[in-house]
């Protein structure tokens, strides 16, 4: 956990010269202008529902009012396409989300200021979440919150089956006995949205990854990513797992999926908590984290964002108060409480984990969340490189068709196109 | 002397008004040349004036962002940032020739797009004619009661939300929705509908036991030729039966305007001369509709290369629905390159440009010019 250097303005036009008698400069980082008191902030989220949306406005109001300004909370129903216009607009939003997909381009096109040491130390965050807002060796923003990915399983239909702990999914081979076991009449052992962002994580099982291991270009089309695509083609073609939506399974996503009885599995995030209490609250389910490949290696995904502030903004100074506030423990757990994501922070990750151990839980409960907890440790994050969004939506398109397609060919395909990404 | 007009205007011995108007008994012609070009003045200027509200509102959010669009597809303008600053590059045709002649996912991407558009259009612009002629057909008849009601339910659909319409298909025609259920009760069972990639002429060929063909592998600007000929795919389908049903109506209207105008003696003439229903209306109705029937094919064909809204909701989950302008929005902001999104719009306009100035050259409006 490396202690960051004094960033001195690496190019980036936040380094604004306007200083005012209470403008901030932090000991690492760029200047920071504009009044702190008095000042109203303009605040864009993108929310998964109305518990998220009312946990932002609560921190906001809370701030502002302790620190005498004001905070404008903006709801976006579609973040990429509304920060993209604000920004070729130049009026963005002081705070907003950023998100992984976008956030390579809003660094390079120098309109994220390079904040988060002047938040916090990134030794206070999980690494595997700085590393994912880190562009050329700059930690721009700080990470919010994290979502993993985990199996969930039906205990009624575990129970059934006469499925024990000892079945517990924990190697392929036991997940692919489980699945096997679970895949009766109209219901499918294990359903998986048809994404990398769910395939990917058998990839790290495997010791794979995105990236190959200097960093400098993808690795797609690795022995071992190729090795896991295979197990999962292995499964889809005995009809074990299947793929939403389409693929004969009716369901949108895998909640869906688990909470209208087609699945008995699913691997979903840290989100599934909340959907499952407001739709399904009558499902019994639990969390147990992905299996180990057949290296032992354990491996998920990790969904993150980080708290955003625009470089072109007038009062940074307010807005890094505003996100030092967003980002503190005591923050942090109000959030967790609120609507299940995980803290940044390990310290107060465990300790919301500690508070949430029942390990079987209905719809309405919250489950034991220790399975999400500690893939935060091995998840690899989404990638950030700008125009994979079309690459990722042509992989995706091809895996439904998984258990009669070559994994070797998707992968390739996949990494020609990827690296023809990084070519300028 | 010539005879006096009843304005009392003199005229002289070769009929014309001579230049001094004297007093005539109706006063408002008594206006001099100039106020007459005055009053002209003031017609043109208010003319104007009540069309400039919609000129300014065409000038700027059309003419302006077409040429801004313009400009924007031959740089690399990332959106992020004003399209004017520096740090915009101008990058010639290279978006034009990512888009079509260098081979990678754009490519592939683009024209999968086009190929579906093209069935997509070749199969609703048929179904849409013949439907709103058969509906006008039906609510012009003699002996229909409660047209009114007719025309406005048949009309009713296009009014409705296209989004609107498009969730309930969406609902309809999930895996086991009511669709299916319905056919279920025919003992077939139907395809999941919206997901299905499979290409109608694919399935066709397959049935006739014809599969992956030798000559189906050469590549043509990024997609095999088994992949061009794959026919509208399931998906497609879906869209096809939803925009007929939403569009047939308007032009409905059309076509009913057009034959109200034909005029009951026509029909009348053309029976008395003893010829069947379905003659009269193929060789009287069909041909005397001829300038509404460009009209339709020519709107229709414009409109289907076009769509976009049903593809928001009901496409992004299957690539066979993907149209070329649902592309460039993807292009644009999910992958923050609007300048490849910006020359996937010129390139579906020119091609729309080509289409139809073929189209009118093989088609012509009116017979007797």
């Amino acid at each position: 956990m490396k202690r960051w250097k004094a960033i001195t303005g690496l190019g980036v036009s936040a380094a604004l010269v306007a200083m005012t008698p209470t403008a901030a400069t932090a000991s690492s980082g760029p200047t920071l202008v504009g009044r702190t008191h008095g000042v109203t902030l303009n605040f864009m989220i993108a929310s998964s529902g109305p518990a998220e949306t009312n946990a932002d406005k609560a921190a906001a109001a809370a701030w502002a009012k302790s620190t005498g300004n004001k905070v404008n909370t903006i709801n976006s129903s579609n973040l990429t396409l509304q920060l993209t216009e604000a920004f070729s607009g130049g009026t963005p939003p002081d705070v907003f989300y950023g998100e992984t997909p976008m956030f390579e381009s809003m660094a390079k096109n120098a309109q994220l200021l390079p904040s988060g040491p002047s938040v916090d130390p990134a030794s206070d965050f999980y690494p595997s979440l700085v590393q994912a807002y880190t562009y050329n060796h700059t930690f721009y923003c700080v990470p919010k919150d994290s979502s993993t990915l985990a199996i969930e399983i039906n205990t009624d239909m575990w129970n059934a089956a006469g499925l024990t702990n000892a079945d517990l999914p924990t190697t392929w081979a036991k997940l692919a006995y489980d699945a096997k076991v679970l895949t009766t009449g109209h219901v499918t052992g294990l359903v998986m949205s048809n994404s990398l962002d769910r395939v990917g994580a058998f990839f790290a099982e495997a010791g794979g990854s995105y990236m190959n291991k200097s960093g400098t270009g993808f690795a797609f089309n690795s022995p071992q990513d190729v090795q896991a695509l295979t197990y999962l083609q292995g499964l889809a073609k005995k009809g074990y797992l299947k793929f939403t939506p389409g693929d004969g399974v009716d369901a949108g996503w895998g909640g869906e999926a688990l909470g209208t009885g087609l699945a008995a599995m699913t691997v979903e995030g840290n989100w599934i908590i909340g959907a499952m209490q407001s739709d399904y609250p009558k499902i019994p389910y639990e969390v147990v984290p992905l299996p180990a490949g057949p290296t032992g290696k354990h491996g998920t995904l990790v969904f993150t964002n980080c708290w955003g502030i625009a470089a072109s903004s007038k009062y940074t100074a307010a807005a890094v108060s505003f996100v030092k506030y967003l980002a503190s423990p005591a923050q942090q757990l109000r959030f967790a409480n609120a609507f299940g994501v995980m803290p940044s922070r390990p310290s107060v990750a465990q300790e919301w984990a500690k508070e949430h151990t029942t390990t079987v839980a209905t719809g309405t409960e919250t489950p034991n969340v220790s399975a999400f907890v500690q893939g935060n440790v091995y998840a690899l994050p989404q990638v950030a490189t700008v125009g994979f969004a079309t690459v990722e939506t042509a992989f995706n398109n091809e895996i439904d068709g998984l258990a009669s397609a070559s994994p070797r060919q998707m992968l390739s395909g996949m990494q020609t196109n990827a690296q023809a990404l990084l070519q300028p | 002397m010539a005879t006096v007009p009843q304005t009392g205007a003199p005229i002289n011995t070769r009929g014309e008004l001579t230049a001094d108007a004297p007093a005539p008994r109706d006063g408002a012609r008594a206006k001099p040349k100039s106020g007459r070009s005055r009053l002209r003045r003031g017609e043109n200027l208010f003319g104007w004036l009540f069309v400039s509200p919609s000129v300014a509102i065409l000038v700027l959010f059309m003419v302006i962002p077409i040429f801004l669009a313009l400009y924007v597809s031959f740089t690399n303008w990332s959106g992020l940032t004003s399209p004017f600053s520096h740090s915009v590059q101008f990058v010639g045709l290279t978006n034009y020739r990512t888009l079509v002649t260098r081979p990678g996912l754009y490519q592939t991407d683009f024209a999968t797009s086009i190929r579906d558009n093209f069935y997509f259009f070749l199969f609703t612009v048929p179904l849409q004619t013949v439907l709103a002629l058969w509906l006008a057909n039906l609510v012009n008849s003699k002996f229909l009661r409660a047209k009114g009601f007719f025309r406005t339910a048949f009309y009713f659909p296009s009014v409705t939300s296209s989004i609107a319409i498009t969730i309930v298909f969406i609902f309809l025609f999930q895996g086991d929705g009511v669709v299916n259920t319905i056919l279920g009760w025919f003992g077939a069972k139907g395809p999941d509908w919206i997901y299905d990639q499979n290409g109608v002429f694919t399935n066709i060929l397959n049935g006739l036991g014809i599969s992956s063909p030798g000559w189906g592998n050469h590549m043509f600007i990024g997609l095999s030729l088994w992949n061009w000929v794959a026919g509208p795919s399931i998906g497609m389908c879906v869209l096809i039966i939803l925009l007929v049903w939403t569009t047939s109506g308007t032009f409905m209207l059309f076509f009913l305007a057009a034959m109200q105008a034909i005029g009951e003696e026509v029909d009348e003439a053309s029976s008395i001369d003893g010829t069947t229903p379905w003659q009269r209306f193929r060789f009287v109705t069909v041909p005397m509709l001829r300038p509404a029937l460009v009209l339709v094919v020519t709107l229709g064909f414009i409109s289907t290369w076009q769509v976009f809204d049903q593809v928001v909701l009901l496409g992004p989950q299957n690539p066979t629905t993907i149209t070329p302008s649902y592309f460039a929005y993807q292009v644009s902001f999910q992958d923050s390159n609007f300048g490849a999104g910006a020359a996937v719009a010129f390139l579906l306009f020119c091609l729309i440009i080509f289409l139809t100035v073929l189209q009118r050259r093989f088609i012509k409006e009116d017979l007797t010019k």
